[in-house]
């Protein structure tokens, strides 16, 4: 009997194909469509990558000498390297943090009632309405020797002397999260809404309690958004250079900071569209990386 | 499709459940026919201060097939996800296999239920998900797989088994949604609809396939449905709801030929409903109906007492007649022939309309629109009258 079902289902009127053709033709075909997006892409995204592309791979500002000596200036000098490594590992950390912080304000947000969802989403939002720039600011006010953190510990006797808050790694991972929280959260809310509230019910009536109902279905089906979100708080919080310069005062170097001193105080600009476009590609292999992984593990296909 | 003889009829599982056995251990045991009976005692439940559920009192047998029939917002889903747990009433008192389980979770219950959208966890395969249970329960690995094994080819679905949800048709689906739910040997199977996301000639191949699969497990359902044909065709017996209350409870044959409210009358099967007054006559009962013509009826049921009421007569309950005393004068509308028989719109005198169903043989002649016929009651057809 199951056969026959089978075949039953199986044999489905190819009439959608049809349909949609006809459609098409009424409207603009495809690259129609994608031109004028296409051409801004190509003015203001692949044209000014180009041409750094092209910059870097001279000796001097002259742009007579084709060479990778600035690839190979950078990628054979410990101090360069370490300045990479100590971007790329930022990133990491602040993408970490997020994921704890963020993680869970979606998943309040995904069983709030709709009163405090409409609260909550505000929240969560609202960082992203005010710049970069202003809420890295506010960290310094926060953070700084007589900034409110300080002035608590002091006034409650938890601390003798203003501790040193600002200017060090560890406020520029706790800003750089904050900042770029929106990114990790709104991915997941959209994930978890789109979940079949079913499901969960489903798996209580099968036997499973709140955590393995939570490790076994939400999660995994969630993974998608979490990969979302995880990219781009990644990618976001990498070329950071704001934050990263003023909440970390300059002590510790980064890429974007590198690119901007040898361009603008070095005036080195070959050697800094180096510095970019290995900055780009690290980040673009990252990204590439886990989300060939993440296929592998077959998180992106049954989501 | 073909019905075969059934080559899993002995896959009923013979664990021996010896002694008192608590609920949960019983359901551990897999796919034993566990099955318990249910008791609902003055069920309400209240949504702000809208009533959903009002007072109802239903007793299940161990092993019975219930049916809860009632049109969208009727409450009938509400009972359901009562019994499984996944809400609270507001008062009464649930006992499933003689135990208050009001106060248990959905997980601890023991009633196993399967969603009209059938919930299958799409990130994992079919064995996956009949495991699914299984493994929430801590069974071990090789008892695991031999259910699961027992349970795809329960449903027939053996060759499927490493398929992923969305690569299945809506039948298989819910067939590895009705396995996942049997592998962990409900006391209880709730079925939510289970037929409402199928198109009409896969329906009716499941709607055998699970009543199969009811009998053989022996196992205690509850099936919520707006189908009158479905619940006629596979319960046992039918709880026949409106506006949150129970309106009959009975048999199928009950339900259809003795309906004890207009409103099961007029929900379950197609009813012509006419005003009229009953009176006695000897043995026998006579209807003047307003629209002209006298109905001579057996026996008045469930309201024998003189005077106004309503009258019940369902479509193949009339025959034609020659016009004359005793029988209703009409004027044939609209003659639609649906293969074995023929559907009759009539009007009477006063304008009031009347469905007739016809056996097709010999029947179309004499159908034209606009000609005059009499309709009488064919002998000993249980009509049913109501106070007015």
């Amino acid at each position: 009997m199951s056969g026959t079902l089978a075949v039953a289902a199986g044999r489905l009127p190819p009439d959608a194909g049809a349909s949609s053709g006809s459609l098409a033709s009424r409207l603009l075909s495809d690259w129609q469509l994608v031109l004028p997006l296409g051409l801004f892409f190509l003015a203001f995204v692949f044209g000014p990558l180009a041409l750094l592309g092209y910059v870097s791979l001279h000796t001097n500002v002259s742009l007579e000498e084709v060479t990778l000596a600035q690839y190979t200036k950078f990628l054979f000098d410990d101090f360069n390297l370490g300045v990479l490594g100590a971007t790329l590992w930022l990133g990491l950390k602040v993408t970490l943090l997020t994921l704890l912080i963020g993680y869970p304000l979606a998943y309040l947000y995904s069983v709030a009632r709709p009163f405090w969802q409409k609260l909550l989403i505000l929240l969560i939002v609202l960082p992203l309405l005010t710049s970069a720039v202003v809420r890295t600011f506010a960290w310094l006010v926060i953070l700084g020797r007589q900034g409110i953190v300080n002035e608590t510990l002091l006034a409650l006797g938890l601390l003798e002397m203003p501790a040193k808050l600002l200017y060090t790694p560890t406020a520029v991972v706790v800003a750089l999260a904050q900042i770029e929280l929106p990114l990790m959260v709104l991915p997941i809310i959209t994930v978890l809404a789109s979940i079949d509230p079913n499901l969960r019910q489903a798996s209580q009536s099968l036997g499973a309690g709140s955590w393995r109902t939570f490790f076994q279905v939400i999660l995994p089906l969630s993974a998608p958004g979490v990969l979302a979100g995880c990219l781009l708080v990644y990618a976001s919080s990498v070329s950071a250079f704001v934050t990263q310069t003023l909440v970390g005062g300059g002590r510790q170097m980064f890429m974007p900071f590198y690119i901007y001193q040898q361009a603008i105080q070095a005036n080195n600009y070959p050697f800094a569209a180096a510095i970019a476009m290995i900055l780009l590609f690290s980040v673009l292999s990252i990204v590439v990386l886990v989300n060939l992984l993440a296929r592998r593990v077959r998180v992106l296909s049954h989501g | 499709m073909q019905v075969v003889a059934d080559p899993t009829v002995d896959e009923r599982p013979s664990d021996p459940l010896e002694g008192p056995v608590r609920p949960q251990e019983r359901a551990l045991s897999g796919a034993a026919s566990s099955a318990a009976n249910v008791l609902l005692q003055r069920v309400t439940h209240r949504y702000g201060g809208f009533t959903a559920v009002a007072d109802v009192d239903l007793e299940i047998a161990a092993g019975e097939f219930i049916a809860l029939l009632g049109p969208s917002g009727c409450g009938k889903t509400t009972l359901l996800r009562i019994i499984a747990g996944l809400m609270r009433q507001s008062e009464g008192h649930v006992t499933i296999g003689g135990e208050i389980v009001d106060a248990l979770p959905t997980n601890e219950r023991g009633a196993g239920i399967v969603f009209q959208s059938y919930a299958l966890f799409p990130h994992m395969t079919v064995t996956a998900n009949i495991d699914y249970g299984l493994r929430a329960r801590g069974k071990p690995k090789g008892e695991r797989s031999a259910i699961v094994a027992r349970m795809l080819s329960l449903v027939r679905m053996e060759q499927y088994a490493q398929r992923y949800p969305k690569q299945l048709s809506g039948g298989q689906q819910q067939r590895v949604a009705l396995a996942r739910t049997l592998a962990v040997s409900p006391r209880v199977l709730l079925l939510d609809e289970p037929f409402g996301a199928l198109d009409k000639n896969l329906r009716l191949g499941m709607q055998i396939e699970v009543k199969r699969l009811q009998r053989e497990l022996g196992i205690t359902t509850v099936m919520v449905t707006h189908d009158q044909e479905e619940a006629l065709s596979m319960a046992d017996r039918i709880a026949v709801m409106s506006e949150g209350r129970v309106e009959q409870l009975g048999t199928p044959e009950d339900i259809y030929d003795r309906p004890q409210t207009l409103f099961v009358a007029n929900f379950v099967g197609t009813a012509n409903l006419f005003s009229g007054r009953l009176a006695r006559d000897g043995e026998r009962f006579t209807i003047a109906l307003d629209a002209g013509g006298t109905l001579s009826i057996d026996a008045a049921s469930p309201c024998s007492r003189a005077g106004r009421v309503m009258v019940s007569v369902r479509p193949e309950q009339l025959v034609f007649a020659p016009l004359g005393p005793g029988t209703l004068p009409a004027t044939v509308e609209l003659a639609l022939p649906l293969g074995p028989s023929v559907v009759c719109e009539l009007a009477l005198d006063n304008g009031e309309k009347v469905k007739v169903t016809l056996a097709r043989t010999g029947a179309l002649a004499g159908l034209a629109a606009g000609s005059r016929t009499g309709l009488a009651l064919s002998p000993g057809a249980p009509v049913a009258v109501f106070q007015a």
